[in-house]
């Protein structure tokens, strides 16, 4: 039972941690909670049988094509339903222009891929039992995003610019910065995440295009959990609920393991609605 | 002229209905009207499988019929129209079937779904209805006294499968798992209590998410309770492979018994080995499985030797899918010619019908049960049999 919850829960939080990865990295750049987080997780599956099991591509090129496509994804949803709306108003931490969009693309795959889930494919068969990828690989993943987005934000000059974007975006704009530049590679470089949570988890999750509702939903749930903004609240609060949701499954089982994962989010976020990880901000008077 | 899955999506659905019209549909060279018949398959979106396999059954009745001559002289005329898998499309069509084309039947739909919708309409406009969709409420003589089914029930269908677990491998003790869907929901909450009259203990009985990656904790529960069978009741081919490859992986060899889709392509596609599909049994057809020394049924061996001669596709189909179209279509053409094709008498000739002798299964209706398949026609398959469309019967019945 213990490794059963530790394997899974583990493999399933870091998909979650990165979805929660993903929206933060949109919202940083734009303060804009865009709910297409789930739908690059999905894509991250589907496209990956797409390219792998079905056309017969090599892993690596399909792999490189995955995170191509979302990239690209992420640099269309900016353009097409985040800049239009962040010109004309004012408030808009959430805009549902993104889950418009999120949906439509859901629809597109459930009518173009189906709505069976389809395997997919064994990338590396190195092992079964824990050794394989399913537990192992986004893991690995949500490792070395973490890693590389602490790289990019503190050792290089771009990730220092996205940082002032996300702390003041009059002052970073006012100091020359290519505010719209940099906020499309945010989304261009959450695509990529969002795809990479997708493909690792897909041997566990299946390729189905239902997947993006349980990706929007749970990969919210750490970055509430961890603090908006937070990539480090967002690893440990998805690691959390992965391991959580898979004890409850064990003690509680069925439907009723769902219900305890809600039950507990609501307790945290009436108690600290900031988040664990996150800070209360001061009211300017 | 059969129908290919390639050719219905390629075409937009108006020109493959229209083509398969007038594929269908002989020139009237007899003397008198030919017979329209109203038929409402999904030949495309996510029903249209079930769709193609029964539209190839009912082709080749239709065109057997039209080549002798037709129903005493009369050709059938079969107007389609594909409901793209969509009720509202199904609820459109039948307006323009009943009231504008003026059908004498109507031959569908061929899912629950569209059926539920259509159902009312049809009997509204006073049509003959023939359908095999198993949603149990779609038959009722008092609301719909011109609607008739000539397929399982889904009380039938669950009942097949306690008999199997019960009384042909003397299972007693149960795990009964469905996902949270309508139909997994109401199909643990309809089997249970069947399960119990026939003397089962229920051991583990709940609703998974299907989408949970996960179903050991669930499948421990029922190995700690002493499960003997496992019986999963959703049409979610993840679920369903989920829980047999989880079932290999706890060195479980209990049976498996459920739904057809046990037995589907897309569950075999998410096995994690060929072997998690052994012991596993799903839903079937007595008339169109092999039995225990690997033949037909002479009714559906002399049936599958016509679609080989009439070059019908069975390789990406299923029989039972076939034989059902074909049934339909020769049952409306036998009704037609004994009884005529006003409402009142195709309706009072089926109220009478009594051991009619399809290639899917034997019919009888009578004015208080419209529902026409027999309880023992309804077994179990091994799913891991499928050749030329069907599958072996499953092991331990007596024929």
């Amino acid at each position: 039972m213990w490794e059963s919850i530790a394997s899974y829960g583990l493999a399933v939080g870091a998909v979650y941690a990165m979805t929660g990865i993903t929206y933060n990295v949109m919202y940083s750049a734009s303060r804009v909670f865009s709910f297409t987080a789930g739908m690059l997780g999905m894509l991250g599956g589907v496209l990956g049988a797409l390219f792998i099991a079905r056309w017969g591509l090599p892993v690596i090129v399909g792999f490189l094509l995955v995170l191509a496509c979302g990239a690209l994804i992420g640099v269309v949803t900016e353009l097409v339903t985040v800049r239009p709306v962040l010109k004309s108003i004012e408030q808009h931490l959430y805009v549902l222009s993104t889950l418009a969009f999120a949906l439509m693309v859901q629809q597109l795959v459930a009518i173009k891929w189906g709505t069976d889930a389809q395997p997919f494919p064994r990338l590396i068969p190195i092992g079964e039992g824990l050794l394989d990828q399913k537990f192992w690989l986004p893991l690995l993943a949500c490792a070395l995003t973490m890693g590389g987005l602490e790289f990019l934000y503190r050792r290089t000059l771009v990730g220092r610019a996205f940082l002032a974007i996300a702390e003041d975006s009059y002052a970073a704009r006012a100091l020359g910065l290519p505010e719209q530049h940099l906020r499309m590679a945010s989304y261009a470089l959450a695509g990529v995440i969002g795809a990479l949570a997708g493909f690792t988890g897909a041997e566990m999750l299946l390729a189905f295009f239902g997947n993006q509702s349980i990706l929007n939903f749970y990969g919210f749930v750490p970055v509430a959990l961890g603090g908006m903004g937070s990539n480090r609240g967002a690893v440990i609060g998805g690691l959390v609920l992965g391991v959580f949701q898979q004890a409850a499954n064990f003690l509680v089982g069925g439907i009723f393991a769902s219900v305890a994962v809600f039950v507990v989010f609501i307790i945290v976020l009436l108690l600290r609605p900031e988040g664990l990880a996150g800070a209360s901000l001061a009211r300017r008077v | 002229m059969s129908i290919k899955r390639r050719q219905v999506l390629a075409g937009s659905a108006a020109v493959g209905a229209a083509s398969l019209a007038s594929g269908l549909a002989a020139p009237a060279i007899a003397a008198n009207e030919p017979l329209k018949i109203g038929y409402l398959p999904a030949l495309t979106g996510p029903s249209s499988s079930t769709g193609i396999g029964i539209t190839r059954g009912t082709e080749l009745a239709v065109k057997e019929i039209n080549d002798a001559g037709g129903i005493n002289g009369r050709k059938i005329e079969m107007i389609v129209r594909d409901t793209q898998s969509d009720p509202t499309k199904a609820v459109n069509a039948v307006a323009e079937l009943t009231q504008r084309q003026k059908a004498s039947i109507i031959w569908g739909p061929l899912n629950s779904g569209e059926s539920l919708a259509a159902t009312p309409l049809i009997a509204r406009d006073k049509v003959p209805m023939l359908h095999p969709c198993w949603v149990d409420e779609l038959i009722d003589v008092k609301k719909y006294p011109m609607a008739f089914r000539l397929a399982p029930t889904a009380s039938q269908i669950g009942a097949g499968a306690n008999r199997y677990i019960v009384q042909v491998l003397k299972k007693k003790k149960v795990a009964l798992i469905g996902d949270t869907t309508g139909y997994g929901t109401a199909s643990v909450n309809t089997y249970l209590p069947m399960l119990k009259a026939m003397g089962a203990e229920v051991v583990y009985s709940g609703n998974v998410d299907a989408a949970n990656p996960d179903l050991k904790p669930d499948m421990l529960r029922m190995q700690s309770g002493g499960a003997e069978a496992i019986m999963p009741w959703s049409v979610n081919a993840g679920f369903l492979a989920r829980i047999c490859n989880t079932r290999a992986a706890m060195g479980w060899d209990v049976p498996i018994c459920g739904q057809t889709t046990l037995g589907s392509g897309q569950t075999k596609a998410l096995l994690e080995k060929p072997e998690n599909w052994n012991k596993v049994y799903a839903n079937n057809f007595r008339a169109v499985c092999f039995n225990k020394d690997g033949k037909l049924p002479a009714r559906a061996e002399e049936f599958v030797g016509r679609l080989k001669t009439a070059k019908v596709d069975m390789g990406d189909t299923l029989l039972w899918w076939i034989a059902m179209g074909y049934d339909g279509a020769k049952l409306i053409a036998d009704t037609v010619k004994a009884a005529g094709d006003k409402a009142t008498d195709v309706v009072a000739y089926w109220n009478k019908l009594k051991g009619w002798p399809g290639v899917y299964g034997t019919i009888t209706f009578t004015p208080e049960q419209h529902n026409g398949f027999q309880d023992d026609e309804v077994i179990m398959c091994e799913v891991n049999s499928l050749k030329d469309g069907a599958f072996n019967i499953a092991p331990g019945y007596s024929s």
